[in-house]
């Protein structure tokens, strides 16, 4: 709720978006200390990590742009609507599955996160791109991909060793696993398309922002509409 | 002749790439708006791929056949971009950052063969057991489900779990060994896990016996995938600056 404040002001004051962040950096320590363990599990915790993680990574592009408001205003309304999903939904409190208290599982997840807050600034520089045509914009839109594109292929590698550990297979034929290779084929696209010339430009712009959409239908979308490996 | 040389060129070419990525990823999203209405998938995942398909009609499976097509495609054009940028900036500066890609593709085609190999030659075998089953898992040797432990707190959540099995060759015991929590049996390139358990009314569980040969070039495909885009940003990054 505090956070949710603090984001809510820093529409107008930009500074307040760290004192948000680090409400939410405390909440996260607090719910870890509580629960015993990485707070990870469920929409609530998930998508306030998502939140702290895209504020925590825009810091540097913040520095990079000096203080550009329409990416200020982009990254504070995004994690205001996380912030507010994140309280309307139940946290997990309960004990975890035997397979879940694992190494692997766990940076599986951080992983993933970290990967989506990427693409999502990626996306809110997609944004300022079309608004400002700034060429700086396509360059921090491309390092933010590249780095979540790791990321994310390191989250897919780690989710494949716990599955098979688990399991007994690395990969599971399921709507979650299926977006999953959307997701990372989608950004293996972006990845080469940018290397040819009619894509510069605006398109790539339109791409970071699509990407971000499917980001979002693999995470909420999936989970919540259709029956698979995941919870979240 | 000259058709023949047009579709050899097309093969050499990004943009071609780029065709083959938007009709996959269509195919994909019609997959995965597909699945989820049609129950012939629940039981995609307890068997091989191709096993699947061959008891699969058309209406059901067309987008997966239509995605190995194009995966097959999109492979020769892998192979035949990574030769061609490879003979033509051979010479170039920089030679790490242009193998850098070359790795990633070389991932890439070893992830498709760990799922070709999976899909062709995997095994999967699903069985409920209680202790006392005797399963065969290979052509000489049994094994019996010694003991089910399961660890229920107070609330009813489980807590831990364990399965004791042991090894039987020619009516001996030959050794034993537990199955735990991220902790499955692997023999011989067997691996046997448990894919669930119940303790009402009688202790059971839900035992998976399969075989991935495909699972190791994955995680080497895997590892690959990522060395290539660690030297990517380390290099790309900079150039970008």
């Amino acid at each position: 709720m505090l956070s949710f404040g603090a984001y809510l002001f820093g529409l107008w004051s930009r500074y307040l978006i760290y004192v948000g962040l680090l409400f939410q950096a405390l909440y996260m320590t607090s719910r870890g200390i509580e629960l015993g363990r990485l707070p990870l599990v469920g929409a609530h915790d998930t998508v306030t990590f998502l939140s702290l993680s895209i504020v925590t990574f825009s810091i540097p592009f913040r520095v990079l742009l000096k203080g550009s408001s329409g990416f200020h205003a982009g990254t504070v309304i995004l994690c205001l609507l996380l912030t507010a999903f994140s309280l309307f939904s139940r946290p997990y409190n309960m004990p975890l599955p035997p397979v879940l208290r694992t190494f692997w599982f766990e940076v599986h997840v951080v992983m993933a996160f970290l990967s989506y807050a990427l693409f999502a600034l990626s996306a809110i520089l997609g944004y300022v791109y079309l608004k400002e045509g700034d060429a700086l914009l396509d360059g921090m839109q491309y390092r933010a991909v590249l780095v979540g594109y790791c990321l994310f292929t390191l989250s897919i590698i780690f989710g494949g060793i716990w599955a098979y550990l688990a399991w007994g297979t690395y990969w599971l034929w399921t709507p979650k696993e299926l977006w999953t290779s959307i997701l990372w084929l989608f950004y293996g696209f972006y990845l080469h398309a940018r290397l040819r010339q009619w894509w510069t430009g605006r398109p790539m712009a339109i791409l970071s922002i699509t990407g971000f959409a499917i980001v979002m239908f693999t995470y909420l979308g999936v989970s919540l509409l259709m029956k698979s490996s995941h919870s979240f | 002749m000259s058709l023949f040389k047009e579709i050899t060129r097309g093969f050499y070419s990004l943009k071609t790439a780029l065709w083959l990525l938007i009709l996959l990823l269509l195919l994909f999203i019609a997959g995965a708006v597909f699945m989820p209405l049609n129950t012939e998938y629940t039981f995609m995942s307890s068997m091989p791929l191709f096993q699947w398909l061959r008891g699969q009609p058309i209406r059901i499976a067309w987008w997966i056949w239509g995605s190995i097509g194009i995966l097959s495609l999109l492979a020769i054009n892998t192979i035949l971009c990574s030769v061609e940028s490879l003979a033509r900036k051979g010479r170039a500066r920089g030679w790490l950052l242009l193998i850098a890609p070359q790795i990633i593709h070389i991932g890439f085609l070893l992830v498709l063969f760990a799922h070709l190999l999976d899909a062709a030659q995997g095994f999967k075998y699903l069985s409920v057991v209680r202790p006392g089953t005797i399963l065969q898992i290979d052509d000489d040797s049994l094994l019996r489900i010694r003991d089910i432990d399961i660890n229920i707190d107070a609330s009813g959540y489980i807590r831990d779990w364990r399965v004791s099995v042991e090894y039987i060759s020619d009516s001996r015991t030959t050794g034993d060994d537990v199955l735990r929590p991220n902790r499955p049996l692997v023999r011989d390139g067997l691996n046997v896990s448990v894919k669930d358990l119940r303790a009402f009314p009688h202790k059971a569980v839900l035992l998976q016996i399969s075989r991935e040969p495909g699972a190791l070039w994955a995680l080497g495909g895997g590892v690959l995938i990522m060395a290539g885009i660690i030297i990517l940003i380390l290099f790309k990054i900079r150039i970008e600056k």
